[in-house]
């Protein structure tokens, strides 16, 4: 590790003005992660328009943090509300919301915090330890190794982050042909813009992921209709109290947690809430009282609540090293850092290495803020969550518009919010996940542009894709998933007489 | 807002079939097999298989599942209204800000908003709303250097 990087990037990173952005971001994180129908992937959608304005560093710094502390937060409105804050919650809400009733609200938002946080830093650890040396392998890639990457990543988003995947798939192919709108990359020639000038220059990021996180949740939100939130009117004070013994007990549970959630957020495609529901259902299949899962018991809050926030460094280990995301919160860093023209991927650890450290740096100090911070959320959590949502929404909307047109300073990106903002809607509503959409958009040019290149290379020879040993493996890792699916959707459907896959989706 | 998968996979499998039309248009890249027209056309394929899956499955169920179910919200006036005012209000933002200026459209519909998503409170709604404008505003143009339009105001501010 060349060290002189290592002392810029902590120049970088501990400077009053960066400091600031990331206490300013852990604060709105906590607070849209503490209300319920506002997640973490929209803290990040609603904080990339400021960003845009900022150098790498501040801006990274502002989405961990932020994304780190919404993580956290969702468990504070899932714990008192019943109500998870973002789907990472959802996993254990019950078990959590029990234990409120049971009158341990006390420790079950200890257990959460300190969870969280232990969590947030073994993946912190995980992705500072493995990143620097899987580049120096990464910087071996060609464009074959890459086509295949993105691919891989793609697969997985699709087939991993849903239990429908042909909507899945659909949704994956829509980002795609996003991607392809405007001036094509190879050969210079607009595809679908019908003559607008606007188009040609494609569909920018930002407002497609406004439009698709944002606007999406708001419609969302205007159409619910539902009871009041009641909130639990226990005092919560003792946050720490008898905490340590219940963390003990549950040592394993912890490290297993831990591990479980850095592994499923290195995967590309798969992030935080999936960890949360992985690592759950293990700690259910492990334990000595699985009855007790469900009922207001601590220990699968224990995997989960660290699961999920081990799984954010992870989910950065394949962004950083591979310039591939690991859950739609990084692909949209990704499509961040593509607009301050760095490149992620292996060469930022040859041209800008101060980055790559400012980046650990940063993990490390958004989860040691999260104690303090996240302590000081929960005691204020009864007045963050009588926050009048009905008067916030309104208020989210006009920042949207105004962060949309900020970007290219036209009311196109206005127009790109609403278009998408309904695709999302509509999406949502009848099961198609979103995550699969937004990588698409980030990886499209980039299957696209390794595929071209690979094929003037290889003089449009398709055996190229399988000549180099790691495209080889990555390229059969690949098509053996889409094998694997595809029978087992085939062997569903002659079983059950009719395709029988679309209907069965989780409800998410 | 629940709509048949047959209905979804229709829409799909036309719009596919017009994209793949589109491509025909685009030029072959010289001495290449591959030009600008191949991702697209893999693209409107793979929505075509899937629309027909989806159609498939769509149609086994329509017993079971209507071609179109509307959510309790449409039965609720102030839930439609809520839907309809985010969509109409984008669309007037981008036609009538440019010439009305940021600081009026904003005004505008963040009062209209407020007013829909609270169930009333016309007074207090547009007091947040100045508020909030003048804020966003202030923000935006002197901080991050954003040109929002001035539009009408712009001979009263200068």
């Amino acid at each position: 590790m060349p060290l002189s990087g290592f002392e810029t990037a902590l120049g970088l990173v501990f400077d009053p003005y960066v400091l600031l952005v990331i206490l300013l971001a852990a604060l709105f994180g906590l607070f849209v992660g503490a209300l319920p129908g506002l997640t973490a992937t929209m803290a990040t959608a609603l904080l990339v328009p400021i960003t845009f304005f900022m150098d790498p560093v501040p801006a990274i710094g502002a989405i961990v943090a932020a994304v780190a502390m919404a993580i956290f937060a969702g468990d504070i409105s899932g714990t008192l509300l019943r109500i998870p804050g973002t789907p990472a919650s959802a996993a254990y809400v019950e078990d959590a919301h029990r234990m409120t009733r049971k009158g341990q609200a006390e420790l079950a938002l200890g257990l959460c915090l300190v969870t969280s946080a232990i969590g947030g830093l073994f993946g912190s650890a995980v992705l500072a330890f493995s990143a620097p040396s899987l580049a120096e392998v990464a910087l071996q890639f060609s464009s074959f190794e890459y086509f295949w990457l993105a691919c891989f990543g793609l697969s997985c988003a699709v087939f991993i982050s849903t239990d429908a995947p042909v909507k899945g798939v659909v949704s994956l192919l829509i980002g795609l042909f996003i991607a392809t709108i405007g001036i094509d990359i190879i050969a210079g020639h607009p595809r679908f813009s019908f003559g607008n000038v606007e188009l040609m220059g494609g569909v920018s990021f930002i407002p497609a992921m406004i439009g698709m996180f944002a606007i999406g949740e708001i419609l969302r939100f205007a159409t619910t209709t539902g009871p009041k939130l009641e909130v639990a009117s226990q005092a919560i004070v003792h946050i720490f109290r008898g905490l340590g013994r219940t963390l003990w007990r549950y040592k394993v549970n912890l490290f297993r947690g831990n591990l479980i959630g850095v592994a499923i957020g290195i995967l590309p495609g798969a992030g935080a809430d999936i960890a949360a529901w992985i690592s759950y259902a293990v700690a259910k299949r492990f334990s000595k009282e699985p009855e007790k899962f469900g009922t207001g018991h601590p220990e699968g809050l224990v995997d989960a609540g660290a699961a999920n926030n081990s799984a954010l460094g992870g989910a950065w280990v394949p962004a950083l090293v591979f310039g591939i995301p690991g859950d739609s919160v990084t692909a949209i860093v990704i499509g961040v850092l593509y607009m301050k023209n760095v490149n992620p991927g292996p060469t930022v650890l040859l041209h800008a290495p101060e980055l790559l450290y400012s980046v650990f740096i940063v993990f490390f100090l958004a989860n040691l803020l999260m104690l303090p911070l996240g302590y000081a959320a929960i005691r204020l959590s009864r007045q963050i969550l009588r926050v009048p949502r009905d008067t916030l929404m309104p208020i989210i909307l006009i920042f949207c518009i105004v962060g949309a047109f900020a970007i290219n300073n036209t009311v196109f990106g206005v127009g790109i919010i609403l278009v998408l903002g309904v695709v999302a809607y509509v999406m949502e509503e009848n099961g198609f996940p979103i995550a699969p959409a937004i990588l698409g958009i980030v990886l499209g040019p980039l299957v696209e542009e390794n595929f071209m290149t690979s094929m003037i290379k290889s003089n449009g020879n398709l055996i190229g894709f399988f000549e180099r040993p790691i495209a080889a493996g990555l390229g059969v890792v690949t098509l053996l998933i889409w094998a694997w699916v595809i029978i087992a959707w085939a062997v569903r459907a002659a079983r059950a007489g009719g395709p029988a896959d679309a209907g069965e989706e989780r409800a998410v | 807002m629940r709509i048949n998968d047959a209905v979804i996979g229709s829409v799909l499998i036309v719009f596919a079939l017009a994209m793949i039309g589109v491509t025909r248009t685009f030029p072959a890249m010289p001495g290449q097999d591959y030009g600008p027209a191949l991702f697209p056309t893999l693209i409107g394929i793979g929505l075509i298989i899937t629309g027909a899956i989806l159609v498939a499955g769509g149609v086994a169920r329509r017993r079971t599942e209507p071609w179109f179910q509307g959510g309790d919200w449409l039965r609720s006036r102030r839930h439609t209204a809520c839907f309809l005012s985010i969509i109409l209000g984008l669309l007037a933002y981008i036609l009538v800000s440019d010439w009305l200026g940021f600081i009026l459209t904003s005004l505008i519909l963040l009062t209209v908003w407020l007013v829909l998503f609270r169930g009333g409170k016309p007074v207090s709604s547009f007091v947040i709303a100045l508020g909030v404008t003048l804020a966003v505003n202030y923000a935006f143009t002197t901080f991050l250097l954003v040109p929002l339009p001035l539009g009408l105001l712009e001979p009263v501010i200068y």
